[in-house]
């Protein structure tokens, strides 16, 4: 599993070319291939009572997008990398999927994505929308990094959340492929404060013990790998408790895994990836697991 | 003899104003909308001229023209880019390239930078054909 080519999702008043410059280090693992895309809210240029499909609006728009992206490509194109770009009108989360798809991407960046406050009440945000629906890993980038500036490259430091499902053998897979870009990596696992309430002290030590071994076993396979890496257990909310860690350790980036379940399973019962996606201040790879 | 002309160009409206100007000076218009397409309307047509533009989906023109260039049985097929990227740009980019282990290439007939007028087309297409 290898990061040859990244889709950069920027609507340009979220995600800026620092961001993408930030993440080329990965070139290091092998990305050679970048491509563009921006999607044109389909209200921004919709029928309206009177003057019709705005069709000039939307050529300013699409010339704006251009400029821009031609303006990145230059950069990258001067560094020997391969440059695509898409400018799409309509639905931002189903045009994301389907270039990532045409493209054969490796990698979706993007910013959080918002919806309007009703969409969000009934459908969830479409940050949680694309988590749920993508095939292919999402690093939801984010500014606002733990020191208050971008981090120089996002990768350095990573904090790994693990919960021993199948989705974390797929981020193990993921970050392994990445030797290069990644100096030390954090091994988080949380024991869930609510099944620790339910058991006796010696179950509790024994749990402990347990995931302690798991976690160095873990670190192990990085350390055979040259990686530098560190195993830490945590008792509590698990997003409150991976927060926490990349505080702790001056993380870079959090990376999770994510499970396949139902919208309203997710919306009821909640899921970690998408607790964090909505309020990390850390940019946060989230690797399905079916990727 | 009407000629055939090659657009790889993923902007529609620039594809209909270079195919109106190829059919106004009597040649043949192919199109094609990225690079992908276009090597493979290359090989299946044979075009006499290529006009390439750059940033686009599936296969960036800057990869296509090397491609072209690299390859004997496609490397004497003219080439004029037509692109909002800088001349700059495209021959450092072929440079890196050349860095990273591809082989050195030739630059390009005609180098035209978007928006480009009717007039300096047509006579440029002239006269690469002629």
């Amino acid at each position: 599993m290898t990061i040859t080519t990244m889709l950069f999702v920027s609507e340009f008043d979220e995600l800026w070319f620092d961001a993408l410059q930030s993440l080329l280090g990965l070139r290091k693992a092998g990305l050679n291939h970048v491509v563009f895309l921006h999607v044109i809210h389909r209200e921004k240029v919709a029928m309206r009572r009177g003057t019709g499909y705005l069709k000039q609006e939307e050529r300013k728009l699409r010339e704006i997008a251009d400029i821009r992206f031609i303006d990145w490509a230059e950069t990258l194109f001067e560094e020997g990398m391969e440059v695509g770009a898409h400018i799409a009108i309509g639905n931002v989360v189903p045009k994301i999927l389907s270039v990532a798809e045409t493209e054969h991407v490796d990698l979706i960046v993007t910013a959080r994505l918002k919806k309007g406050k009703l969409g969000e009440l009934f459908a969830g945000s479409e940050t949680s929308d694309l988590l749920r629906r993508a095939v292919k890993p999402v690093l939801i980038y984010n500014y606002a990094s733990l020191s208050g500036k971008v981090g120089e490259n996002p990768f350095e430091k990573l904090v790994l959340a693990l919960d021993w499902s199948v989705s974390s053998e797929k981020v193990l897979d993921y970050v392994l492929a990445l030797k290069g870009s990644v100096k030390r990596v954090e091994i988080i696992h949380v024991l869930n404060e609510k099944d620790i309430g339910k058991l006796s002290k010696m179950e509790t030590h024994k749990l402990e013990r347990e995931n302690k071994k798991r976690l160095d076993e873990v670190c192990d396979v990085f350390a055979k790998e040259r990686f530098d890496a560190r195993p830490h257990l945590y008792i509590g909310n698990t997003a409150e408790q991976i927060e926490r860690g990349a505080a702790e350790h001056r993380a870079t980036m959090v990376v999770v895994g994510t499970r396949k379940s139902s919208v309203w399973k997710e919306k009821w019962s909640g899921s970690v990836s998408h607790a964090l996606a909505e309020r990390s201040e850390l940019p946060l790879l989230v690797i399905p697991a079916d990727a | 003899m009407a000629k055939k002309v090659l657009n790889v160009e993923d902007d529609a409206d620039i594809r209909t104003f270079v195919s109106t100007i190829v059919e106004e000076i009597g040649h043949i218009p192919i199109l094609a909308k990225d690079g992908e397409e276009g090597m493979q309307k290359v090989r299946g047509e044979r075009p006499d001229l290529i006009i390439l533009d750059i940033l686009m989906p599936k296969e960036s023109g800057i990869k296509m023209y090397h491609q072209l260039k690299s390859d004997p049985s496609l490397r004497d097929i003219p080439v004029v880019m037509l692109s909002g990227v800088s001349k700059r740009t495209f021959l450092r980019s072929q440079v890196a390239l050349t860095e990273f282990g591809d082989e050195t290439v030739p630059e390009p007939e005609a180098y035209l930078e978007k928006p480009v007028e009717p007039e300096d087309l047509s006579e440029m297409l002239n006269k690469i054909l002629s």
